[in-house]
């Protein structure tokens, strides 16, 4: 089995380099550890795997690595069911591993962040045997018990399928506990300050290991209350800020990223008045929208959530994808009689299920290389953070017939080696087979073969990675829309100081003309910035442009030469 | 007439705004003039002008008088040289427009005219004028304002202004509020000159929005209009929304009636008063004016009372901009051609959702004239048409309560006269567009 080599970037220490807003300028890439590289052979993914292919995310340009659950747990849940919140799932590794794993990383000038679950264990957690066998024990306390299944009745029931009630009665200790999600997973109890302090040692456990950050999971249902629907609760919030101040004491440049799955106004609280909780939260509906206007050859899906989007703390800042591994269902945003989305996605069955339903990129652009390019140019150019999908650089496709999650979750396709190069496993032992098909296949579509041609997809996302990089603006500038009286054609400057960048992305699939009005730049040269080209001076006149069918440009605003 | 009546006079016929379109200007009459600032030489002037027919019109330009040569940005404005100075129309020069900003900010008032602003308005945004449009120059200013000049003149409160500010006042969000106005005395008459209204930042016709719609769905070989990604239906819908949301707004603030029978009847003699001025310019309608007719007697032997109220009155595509916050509606003009009462008059809404209706069938079709016949597309085009026709009906019929298809009866009058409008001025103006009414009388009149 070959390995493709990585041309080795410089070794840089993080230590020299403390950035509190680093993740700002950052481009995140989500890996699924099981999915991206075995290297003990026995069909799973695993953390040295992962370590092993840090060079080839540095040669990419990645600057943090966000991973799923990485503890140990049943796996009920896709590892979000936690049995001990201080171990590493064997299959995964041990915490030497881990601690391996982010040494390296850093040495490479890239970060590692991980998902973690404040809201609730495992039902296998030790706590959670200790409290049910024994209430008046130390742990007694660290769930929420009741008598009876009547008390927070206003809080909805999130997986109306599989559970009746947010109560789950149990034998042993014959009482009800309590439960956002499944009922194998029992909510912690934060009234009780043992419990507080427990977790925040959890964090400071992972933070001394050298962890960049968490995602945290499932926070807007810490505190319960009676008569209140049990999310985004005050106390909630205070908690957070005190996890916040206990973080920022100790290790100044980590970052927290809330998992608050709403509506950006509502998100917004979780970045604190002052951007005293988390740094960071994910931009939902935006996703959906950069889907509904390239199919819709309009703008206004994108300019009108970005315009009615919150203003957030200058320490802050949205995280935003294309594609991860999860469903993002619709209802998420349509909840509250977002009549918009609504009437959008009732009257086009198709959107509805590509956008709702876990596919990865390129088949969800019907493999157009023109499409997965402007997905990915508005990706990086909008404001937020970028998060990539492991995989969605070289194109990578799906298996609809493993369903919604896994389909998105085959292995990493490396080479045209057995197994995609993923792993030397049998075959048969791969915790899900490899993508065989005709066009997406592992034989023809490998990260090995697309790092020899000069033109693929993942030279070309590496490339604008890079540009990326060479522009802080595009990660902390300001952003303002350009009205054009073309309603396909997207235009948008982003500024932070003299950095200037005018993006121009064309959503129809036909060739458009777009006159802009750039007064406000008069004088100044838009230099291409792949290509280094300058274009011609902006004058008073509005500023032409013609852009091919799903084209987009990126220009740099330079001051020009002459008065 | 003097030098100046002279220049003016080679100069009208030529400029987009002008009325009388291929009708020979006789006379020109400067009736007032007076001096904006103490800069620039640049006057308001007011003319009167009559054309070959023996018809009077008003118009309104701002006439700038320079004693050297005007500078390079400036020489398409020039009208000519009176007394070796140089003329330009001053609508075009920054400067000028900029002094009318200034003047509605300071609420100025000059001999014949006066400045109102309703809002603190900031002088010295950079002013850009935009193309010109049928009836009116628009300058905008910064980002924030944008100035319609109006070109021709009617004595009176001009309807734009009137209904614009009512909806604001009543709360809207569906008209881009009035910051400020010119008004001067025509006829001893207090007349709207001007109108400065918050720009609409951001913002598209609702014509290249659905033309955009159109281009996706005739690029598909097999799917129908409700398959294919460029769908306008829900766009459709809530214009229709926005449409039912400002005609409850314009009843309730502005007079309205429910006329009787007797107003039926009025209506339909009108109608077929404007067939027959229509047949005698487009003698392509005869074979159809059977048809016609009928439909207008359906409507004017109807005995329902007919709601009426203060209407959009010229309500197509080309008056909706798409915004960030969904859809706005522009110039509560009237129809251009039309006396100021006729286009004061209180009519049924259905008129508005008619015209939109016929706009959407020249959405659907002018590409078609482009390419020249093909059945096939031209089946494309009738089923993007009638959905996005449904969908404006779904949305109209949501939010008044009421849906429009209810009253075919009217609608379909109301339709046809639109579409015998256009089929005069398409012969007019665009003969390749023909077609598009024409169609569109034969397919309404055959049902």
């Amino acid at each position: 089995m070959s390995t493709p080599e990585y041309e080795h970037g410089e070794l840089v220490s993080l230590e020299e380099s403390r950035d509190p807003l680093w993740f700002k300028r950052a481009v995140f890439y989500e890996v699924l550890i099981r999915g991206f590289a075995d290297s003990n052979g026995d069909g799973t993914g695993d953390i040295r795997g992962l370590t092993e292919k840090l060079d080839y995310l540095q040669w990419l340009g990645v600057d943090c690595v966000w991973l799923l659950p990485i503890y140990e747990s049943p796996l009920r849940d896709g590892g979000y069911d936690i049995s001990d919140f201080m171990k590493v799932l064997p299959e995964f590794g041990d915490l030497g591993d881990f601690v391996h794993l982010v040494d390296e990383a850093h040495k490479r000038g890239m970060r590692i962040i991980a998902d973690l679950v404040m809201n609730h264990s495992s039902d296998q957690h030790p706590w959670f045997q200790a409290s049910r066998s024994d209430p008046d024990g130390p742990y007694g306390d660290y769930y929420v018990w009741s008598d009876s299944d009547e008390p927070y009745s206003e809080a909805r029931i999130i997986f109306v399928d599989t559970e009746k009630s947010n109560w789950t009665w149990d034998p042993v200790r014959e009482q009800f506990y309590w439960h956002r999600f499944f009922s194998h997973q029992p909510d912690l109890n934060y009234e009780n300050p043992a419990v507080q302090s427990e977790m925040i040692d959890v964090l400071k456990f992972w933070l001394d290991l050298g962890i960049d950050g968490f995602r945290l999971d499932a926070v807007p249902y810490l505190f319960e209350e009676l008569g209140h629907n049990g999310e985004n609760h005050p106390k909630t919030h205070e908690f957070l800020k005190r996890v916040r101040r206990e973080v920022d004491a100790l290790y100044p440049d980590r970052v927290m990223l809330c998992e608050a799955n709403q509506w950006p106004d509502d998100v917004v609280e979780y970045f604190g008045e002052d951007g005293d909780e988390c740094q960071m939260a994910f931009h939902f509906p935006l996703m959906p929208r950069l889907f509904m206007a390239v199919r819709r050859e309009s703008r206004y899906p994108i300019s009108e959530i970005l315009a009615t989007t919150p203003a957030i703390p200058k320490n802050c800042q949205w995280g935003i994808f294309l594609r991860n591994h999860d469903e993002l269902t619709l209802e998420m945003v349509t909840d509250d009689e977002r009549d918009y989305m609504y009437a959008e996605y009732a009257k086009d069955p198709r959107m509805k299920s590509n956008v709702g339903i876990a596919r990865r990129l390129a088949p969800l652009l019907e493999n157009s290389r023109d499409q997965i390019e402007l997905f990915t140019g508005l990706l990086l150019s909008l404001p937020g953070s970028p998060v990539l999908y492991y995989g969605d650089e070289i194109g990578m496709g799906d298996n609809i017939y493993l369903g919604d999650r896994d389909g998105v979750r085959t292995p990493m396709q490396w080479s045209a080696d057995r197994n995609a190069g993923f792993s030397k496993a049998d075959p048969q032992q791969l915790y899900l087979p490899t993508i065989l098909d005709p066009v997406y296949g592992y034989q023809a579509l490998n990260v090995e073969s697309q790092m020899r041609s000069s033109s693929s997809l993942l030279h070309w996302t590496r490339k604008m990675l890079a540009v990326r990089k060479q522009h802080p603006v595009f990660g902390m500038g300001d952003y303002q829309e350009l009205g054009t009286s073309n309603p396909s054609v997207l235009a948008f400057v982003r500024e932070f100081g003299d950095d200037k960048v005018l993006c121009v992305n064309n959503l129809s699939r036909f060739p458009q003309p777009v006159e802009l009005d750039l007064r406000r730049f008069e004088g100044m040269v838009p230099v291409e910035l792949t290509g280094l080209v300058h274009f011609p001076k902006v004058g008073e006149l509005p500023y032409l442009l013609s852009l091919p069918g799903h084209g987009f440009m990126w220009f740099g605003l330079q001051p020009g030469d002459h008065p | 007439m003097s030098e100046l009546e002279d220049v003016l006079r080679e100069w009208l016929p030529s400029q987009r705004w002008y009325g009388g379109k291929g009708r020979v200007v006789t006379a020109v009459r400067v009736e007032h003039e007076e001096r904006l600032s103490g800069g620039e030489d640049v006057r308001h002037t007011l003319l009167r002008v009559t054309d070959e027919d023996g018809q009077t019109e008003r118009y309104q330009v701002l006439l700038g008088h320079r004693s050297g040569e005007v500078e390079q940005r400036l020489r398409n404005a020039v009208v000519g040289e009176v007394d070796g100075r140089t003329l330009y129309d001053a609508a075009h020069d920054p400067e000028a427009v900029g002094t009318l900003l200034q003047l509605l900010a300071e609420g100025r008032s000059l001999s014949r005219l006066s400045f109102t602003s309703t809002a603190e308005l900031d002088p010295t945004l950079s002013p850009r004028v935009m193309g010109a449009e049928q009836s009116n120059t628009s300058v905008v200013y910064g980002e924030d304002y944008i100035l319609k000049l109006f070109r021709r003149i009617q004595p009176g409160l001009n309807p734009d202004l009137e209904l614009t500010r009512a909806l604001a006042e009543g709360g809207s969000p569906y008209v881009a509020a009035p910051l400020g106005w010119l008004e001067g005395e025509v006829d001893g008459q207090t007349t709207t000159l001007a109108l400065l209204q918050a720009f609409q930042h951001n913002s598209t016709e609702g014509w290249a929005m659905a033309t955009a719609s159109v281009r996706d769905l005739f690029a598909e070989a097999d799917l129908h209009a409700d398959e294919v990604g460029g769908d306008f239906a829900a766009e459709s819908e809530r214009l229709g929304q926005a449409t039912a949301e400002v005609h409850l707004l314009l009843r309730e603030v502005l007079p309205s009636e429910t006329a009787d029978a007797d107003e039926s009847a009025r209506t339909g003699r009108q109608l077929h008063e404007r067939l027959d001025a229509a047949i005698a310019v487009a003698p392509d309608l005869e074979p159809h004016a059977a048809a016609l007719r009928a439909a207008y007697d359906q409507l004017a032997t109807r005995s329902d009372p007919v709601p009426v109220q203060r209407i959009h009155g010229d309500y197509h595509l080309g008056q909706v901009l798409r915004t960030e916050h969904g859809w706005v509606l522009l110039d509560f003009e009237g129809e251009p051609a039309r006396s100021l009462a006729e286009r004061t008059a209180l009519m049924s809404p259905l008129r508005d959702v008619a015209g939109m209706l016929r706009s959407y069938d020249y959405a659907a079709r002018h590409l078609l004239a482009e390419r020249g016949g093909d059945s096939q597309l031209a089946y494309r085009a009738n089923e993007w048409a009638e959905r996005n026709r449904q969908a404006f009906c779904d949305g109209y019929a949501r939010a008044a309560g009421t849906d429009p298809r209810d009253e075919a009866v009217l609608l379909r009058a109301f339709e046809l006269d639109k579409a015998v409008y256009e089929v005069v001025y398409e012969v007019r103006n665009r003969p390749a567009w023909l077609p598009i009414p024409m169609g569109s009388i034969e397919r309404l009149a055959s049902r």
